[in-house]
């Protein structure tokens, strides 16, 4: 049978029956979950999980495929509307959704990832169908050295997130990347920055930090300006879906975030919330309007939702081709294979093809019904806005806290996310970027353990990061992606000297 | 620079100084871990805490090298979140210790007391601090914003939300 007639054929198996049903409940149930704060798309597939336990196996993988992907779209609905990252994939979408939706674009903003989300879902799928196996023998390429080099990669974005001040940015970045060497050290088993609490042996939760930097901060912040009183302004409770023009704007972010997304996602632990800041620093590099980035820039959300659902496909491909889960959500689909008494692995393509392929038909279906069953879920949270300011903002700041708690129930989780509102507030009226924190604290990890593995490789010389190619080309690419600017400015200091009359009024110039 | 600016942006870069040594210093204890790691588990922390001090160090210098020449002050100086073109109103510092003392309260009171009591609480604290709303609201929206979430989190998502106080009352 060929490999159009097995797709076909796929389509079949996972329209059978109530097929298309669990699909729709699925993508629902994602959405929604992913939605609450602290309940991210791995948790959600989790308390879906025992549900499955009575289906077949291909049904059983395509409604955690739904719940997957609409998890990963979920988790910007809160993002975009009240700076509340659901997931942590979704937080690099808020810096742009957020300004989007204080100037009453919510509908748009929500519209564009939504359209956006679903393309980069749909070809990374079918990247995924069509590579999985010369992909699969790729992922054996990338070792320490290789993710270390993205690490480093994606925190050049703190240069661009700084705003006018690069000092404060990289304070910023770097108290981020402290937060991360909290807790047992997982190479030597050493206690760092604990203070004696057993509550950090396992570290500052990532969640909670970035609620109490985003939402918890901008809460503190209505709270204590009285007399505001557009939490967001009067949004339309509909979807308002791009225009061909609009998705021509942000076609190159589009692109720019589903090769990121992609790529990212194929390597094991570096994830969709990795994915997604990478996407939106390299989105802005390519823009041709890179100064409306974090101004509600169309193209700020579109390049990291792109990435936060392209993920997905990329994120399958060592899942199923090595039967190695990239992230969370794909150990959950590993569980899911391994409780059905299927071996995921080399020999999955040839032995479980009809399987294959039905997930495949089903990853495409289910990431087409985003868009219908995103509309309908959106309306009801876009009708949630038009509450009264001082009802919403008390009812967001309940809906935090009972989410953080239910991360893990543990009290120390929504202390955490006040802690980090306090910090965040702070940063806020001193000028320090919480994003810049953001972003070290979901590289950090990645970049410390990554780095000491690679120097223990090769013994403490740190050539190891220049002689293979991989990690050689990504170090160059940063490195030139940080001096380029510089050399720009340099060069246009030298031909336009600075008028006087111009000088103090850039002193005082907004955001 | 306005003085208060300048204040601001000095007890900044004092706090990120006095940070940043503290956790180099707190670094530096952690113990040494294995020959075989070359960097080991105190180098990152204790380097990051370093560029902290030194980020804090430039701040300061920054402005007091530049203050006063309005072509550098862009280098140091934020906008004024007031001046964002943020539809805010003046700062009112009783409402913002108001709302982390009622949040902290409310999370000593979250297990012990219960959620639904103390989320009730909680709300309606908020939306006082807020202003703005009806006694009709006030009334309303407490309970009902504490029974949807409870509902939603215990029998939505089977998350074992603390009952606290009224756990005979409420079903299992």
């Amino acid at each position: 049978m060929g490999f159009l007639d097995q797709l076909v054929a796929g389509f079949g198996n996972a329209l059978s029956g109530s097929g298309l049903l669990i699909m729709i409940g699925g993508v629902a149930w994602g959405i929604i979950g992913g939605a609450i704060p602290g309940i991210s798309g791995a948790v959600a597939m989790a308390l879906a999980l025992p549900y499955t336990f009575s289906m077949d196996a291909a049904t059983a993988l395509v409604m955690l495929a739904g719940v997957w992907a609409g998890a990963n779209y979920g988790g910007s609905i809160p993002a975009i509307l009240m700076r509340m990252p659901g997931t942590p994939g979704s937080a690099a979408a808020l810096m742009d959704g957020y300004e989007l939706t204080r100037q009453g674009l919510a509908a748009k903003a929500l519209g564009v990832s939504l359209v956006c989300g679903t393309i980069g879902g749909l070809i990374s799928i079918i990247v995924l169908i069509a590579l999985v196996v010369p992909l699969g023998n790729l992922v054996l390429a990338f070792g320490s050295p290789e993710t270390f080099a993205l690490a480093v990669f994606g925190l050049t974005l703190i240069a661009g997130l700084s705003g006018p001040s690069i000092l404060k940015g990289l304070a910023a970045g770097a108290f981020g990347l402290l937060l991360t060497t909290v807790g047992l050290d997982t190479l030597t088993g050493s206690l760092r920055l604990t203070f004696g609490r057993r509550e950090l042996l396992a570290g500052v939760d990532i969640i909670s930090a970035m609620i109490g930097l985003f939402a918890v901060s901008e809460m503190f912040y209505q709270l204590s300006h009285p007399t505001r009183r557009d939490v967001t302004p009067p949004v339309d409770a509909r979807t308002s879906f791009p225009t061909l023009r609009e998705l021509r704007d942000v076609s190159r972010a589009t692109v720019v975030g589903t090769i990121v997304g992609l790529i990212v996602g194929i390597m094991p632990g570096a994830g969709a919330t990795a994915a997604s800041f990478v996407a939106y620093n390299e989105g802005r590099r390519w823009s041709k309007r890179p100064e409306l980035f974090g101004k509600g820039s169309l193209e700020g959300v579109a390049a990291p939702e792109t990435a936060n659902n392209a993920v997905q496909g990329g994120d399958l491909v060592p899942t199923l081709a090595l039967g190695i889960p990239g992230s969370n959500s794909a150990a959950i689909m590993l569980a899911a294979l391994i409780l059905h008494g299927i071996v995921p692995g080399p020999f999955l393509m040839s032995q479980q093809s009809k399987l294959v392929y039905t997930l495949f038909a089903g990853l495409i279906l289910v990431n087409l019904l985003m868009i219908p069953v995103g509309i309908v879920i959106l309306r009801g949270c876009l009708l949630a806005l038009r509450m009264p300011p001082p009802n919403l903002v008390a009812s967001i700041l309940a809906v935090i806290f009972i989410g953080t708690y239910a991360a893990d129930l543990f009290i120390l989780n929504p202390v955490l996310a006040l802690i980090f509102g306090v910090i965040g507030y702070g940063m806020r009226v001193t000028g320090f970027p919480p994003a810049a924190t953001v972003l070290g604290l979901v590289l950090g990890f990645l970049a410390e353990s990554e780095l000491r593995r690679s120097l223990i490789i090769s013994h403490g010389t740190w050539a190891i990061f220049f002689t293979r190619p991989i990690s050689a080309v990504l170090l160059v690419f940063t490195i030139g992606f940080l001096l380029y600017p510089l050399a720009l400015n340099l060069r246009r200091m030298r031909r336009q000297p600075p008028s006087p009359a111009t000088a103090p009024a850039s002193g005082g110039s907004s955001r | 620079m306005p003085t208060h600016a300048l204040r601001r942006e000095l007890i900044a870069a004092a706090v990120l100084i006095a940070f940043g040594v503290w956790i180099v210093s707190v670094a530096l204890k952690i113990p040494l871990g294995v020959a075989t790691d070359p960097l080991g588990p105190r180098t990152f922390p204790a380097a990051l805490g370093a560029g902290i001090a030194l980020c804090g160090i430039l701040l300061a210098g920054g402005v007091l090298l530049f203050r006063g020449r309005g072509g550098q002050v862009k280098l140091t100086m934020e906008p004024d979140p007031e001046d964002e073109g943020e539809a805010g109103g003046p700062f009112s510092p009783g409402r913002l210790a108001g709302a982390i003392g009622a949040t902290a309260v409310y999370l000593g009171a979250f297990e012990p007391l219960g959620y639904l009591l103390a989320t009730t609480g909680y709300v309606l604290v908020l939306m006082l601090l807020h202003g703005g709303a009806s006694s009709r609201s006030l009334a309303i929206t407490p309970p009902i914003a504490a029974l949807v979430l409870y509902a939603v989190f215990k029998f939505g998502l089977l998350i074992p939300v603390p009952a606290g106080v009224l756990a005979p009352l409420l079903p299992r």
